[in-house]
């Protein structure tokens, strides 16, 4: 009745390419998709502190709708729904190129995107309003007062949730599976299938992305030492 | 285009055994969701404080552990669970307990990490002031500290409340019957993905939006 | 670094842990003292195993269960059981069985030698192969055919492991689950979708326009299916079979085909004469 473990199966016939290549896959799906969300959170975070008010209207509509939905729903929407408003030439040409990549990196970036506008905000409003009035005191326009005051404040203040945010970006960026994006979990999978060994290449998947995990919150760390600005920003331990 | 049809037919189905758990089959949304969020968030304390515990047989193991399970996917944790625990108990555990398992000790470590950002949001003097008063260690925590800290972290708190319910719909792996896996159900018999995931993502948005609408007032009042 | 390497421990500990082996007890003496029958089976698998439009969890691998399987083991044992389901699927019906939270996987396995050597299987109850399903008038005519093209598959099928090595220049695009492959199809995503036959005749009866879809092309995989156990125990095993034979030898499981796949069935898919003859052929003397 007992599991036989045999970890060979890892490393013997084509398991690690395909685990080597799931990993490309996820790193790359994550990748262009952080920068979309990183865009995204920072034009809508910034929108939902401004004092006019149709931008934060726009602007809190994104995030709540797209937080609060699934991002399995997200995956369906812009992989089925999305191509078919689309003129047919353009869709030919995305459906033989990878549709189903682009399709994840948009949901997973515009979902992300969402979320990390959360995390800007509340970064945003936790620098005290006297700063901005400064600033504006000194002869700065609004815009020039977040991007050379408010942001760049703002901006290592959410360092540690932002990186929270990331890893789990990273970690839902197996959902893609559902629209046959060949990421790792996808890829732990395929390896079930031909060896019949489940725990095994479940433990495969769990290593690496524990290993990206900790080694990015383990970068994330030296740069949240590096940027800090004495007395500002009291930092854990 | 849309045939709404599909939803009413398996209405009782979708809402009776995948949201709320009563039917034939091991399931529910809330009935996993509401006992996750109160005993993740309970366990998560213990952790938070644990992190920031001067004695480093209490701090360290509370810091591998929120490190170990925010670096693992949720599903991962789930598999592990499921298979390795009733090989050392000897015992099968069912799909239920498996779950809420998972969920608790995996909800724990990211609720633990706001617990211990709240904690250390409340200023020093606040515990000093309290040991002034002759309050021990931990009645100042009680009485003290951890009611001006959960005031802050109500928003994270909040979100990740929400990042949990719609988590719960990972548990469908192991065969529990949640809204997301009584939709696939239907969706595998009927073949209408658009309605049955369209219906669902409205389920998820009235709970999700509403409770970051009861924080967002609730946040106001405390202000 | 430090943190890295106490994670693995912490990952590597209940494996030293599980290793050395429990008291062993047979299938038959734990559904003796239980009396129950756990199997793994599938949810959304028409006509083999599903939930039907009363919420009810039936199918033709589950009435092979009930009237075939479940009725030799309360022989065996000489007492009735009871009949538990529990949801399996690929990727977890083999530690499923292997941690003792069911007995025996009843849905739509396929019997491989690579999945012999973690668990046994039963004599074949059904036998399929992969087939393609496209658009009416599509240029895809078989497996020759899809060289280039777009091709979707249920990830992890045996079928598309057989593209993948025919065929490599196909783009093999995999999905977790048939409604997605499917409606990739319907949008044109992928120009065809491989999967056992049956299931392919069953998705086309469930389109919105059947006759839209045309099933293509000879089987390309032999898809035989078991029913799965723990390994060697054969005591089990062999009250599983003598189920299994009971029920062809007395016709019962062809009355059980015709209602899941014959002409008034939801599924039609006819038994041929040489799949016949082989299950027939498969019930050794008393």
């Amino acid at each position: 009745m007992n599991y036989q473990f045999n970890w060979s199966v890892l490393w013997s016939g084509q398991s690690g390419g395909w685990l080597l290549r799931g990993l490309g896959t996820t790193l790359a799906l994550s990748g262009l998709a952080w920068l979309v969300a990183v865009a995204l959170g920072i034009v809508s975070g910034a929108m939902r502190t401004v004092p006019w008010k149709p931008l934060r209207v726009v602007a809190t509509f994104y995030v709540e709708f797209f937080r609060n939905v699934p991002l399995l729903v997200w995956m369906f929407f812009w992989y089925f729904g999305v191509p078919p408003l689309l003129p047919l030439a353009i869709r030919e040409w995305l459906f033989d190129h990878g549709a189903e990549f682009w399709a994840g990196m948009f949901a997973l970036g515009v979902y992300h995107g969402a979320r990390m506008s959360e995390v800007i905000r509340s970064g945003i409003q936790s620098i005290p309003k006297t700063q901005f009035e400064a600033a504006v005191a000194i002869g700065l326009t609004t815009f020039q007062a977040y991007r050379l005051v408010i942001v760049p404040i703002a901006l290592r203040l959410i360092v540690p949730p932002a990186t929270s945010e990331s890893l789990n970006l990273l970690k839902n960026s197996s959902v893609a599976l559902t629209i046959s994006v060949a990421e790792l979990t996808f890829q732990t999978r395929q390896i079930e299938t031909y060896t019949a060994r489940a725990i095994e290449a479940l433990t495969a998947g769990t290593v690496i992305y524990l290993g990206l995990c900790v080694g990015i919150a383990t970068i994330m760390a030296h740069v949240e030492r590096r940027f800090a600005i004495p007395g500002l920003i009291a930092r854990g331990g | 285009m849309l045939d709404l049809a599909v939803i009413v037919n398996n209405f009782t189905f979708l809402v009776v055994q995948g949201l709320l758990g009563l039917g034939g089959f091991t399931g529910g949304t809330l009935r996993l969701a509401i006992p996750a969020i109160v005993l993740g968030f309970v366990l998560g304390i213990f952790i938070g404080i644990a992190r920031l515990a001067r004695a480093w047989w209490i701090s360290v193991p509370a810091t591998l552990y929120v490190e170990f399970f925010r670096g693992v996917p949720l599903v991962m944790v789930i598999f592990w669970i499921w298979f390795i625990i009733p090989q050392l108990l000897r015992l099968p555990i069912p799909e239920y307990g498996v779950a809420l398992t998972a969920f608790v000790i995996f909800e724990a470590a990211y609720f633990g990490e706001i617990v211990r950002a709240g904690i250390q949001s409340v200023p020093r003097g606040q515990v000093e002031a309290a040991t002034a008063l002759g309050l021990t260690r931990a009645q100042s925590m009680r009485y003290v500290v951890l009611p001006q800290a959960i005031r802050n972290m109500v928003p994270s708190l909040v979100t990740q409340m929400i990042v949990l319910f719609k988590d719960t719909s990972l548990a469908s792996i192991i065969g529990y019957v949640d809204l997301t896996k009584a939709a696939q159900i239907v969706n595998n018999r009927e073949i209408r993905p658009f309605e049955l995931y369209l219906f669902i993502a409205v389920v998820y948005f009235i709970f999700t939006y509403s409770m970051s609408r009861i924080a967002g007032r609730f946040e106001r009042r405390l202000a | 670094m430090r943190r890295i390497l106490a994670g693995l421990l912490t990952l590597g500990l209940p494996l030293s842990v599980v290793s050395p082996a429990l008291a062993q007890q047979s299938t038959l003496e734990k559904i003796g003292q239980s009396g129950v029958l756990t199997i793994g089976t599938r949810t959304a698998s028409p006509p083999f195993a599903f939930v039907n439009k009363q919420n009810e969890w039936v199918g033709f691998s589950i009435d092979l269960v009930e009237q075939g399987v479940k009725p030799a083991i309360e022989r065996k044992l000489g007492k009735p059981i009871k009949l538990e389901k529990k949801e399996s699927t690929p990727p977890t019906r083999i530690p499923l069985l292997s941690s003792n939270a069911v007995d025996l996987i009843a849905g739509t396995m396929t019997d491989t030698r690579t999945r012999r050597e973690s668990v046994d299987f039963s004599l074949t109850f059904f036998v399929t192969g992969a087939q393609f399903l496209v658009k009416k008038g599509s240029p895809i005519k078989s497996i020759d055919s899809i060289a280039g093209k777009r091709v979707a598959a249920q990830q992890g099928s045996t079928n598309a492991r057989i593209i993948r090595e025919r065929v490599p220049t196909a783009k093999l695009q995999e999905f977790p689950d048939q409604p997605a492959a499917f409606q990739a199809l319907v949008q044109g995503q992928v120009d065809a979708y491989t999967n056992d036959g049956i299931q392919l005749y069953g998705l086309k009866a469930k389109a919105p326009k059947p006759d839209d879809w045309v099933v293509v092309g000879d089987f390309f995989s032999y898809e035989p299916y078991g029913m799965a156990m723990r390994k060697n125990d054969s005591d089990f095993r062999h009250a599983v079979n003598v189920g299994l034979m009971e029920l062809i030898e007395s016709g019962k499981y062809f009355e059980l085909y015709d209602k899941w796949f014959g002409p008034k069935s939801e599924t039609p898919y006819p038994l041929t004469a040489e799949n016949k003859r082989f299950l027939i052929m498969q019930v050794v003397p008393k």
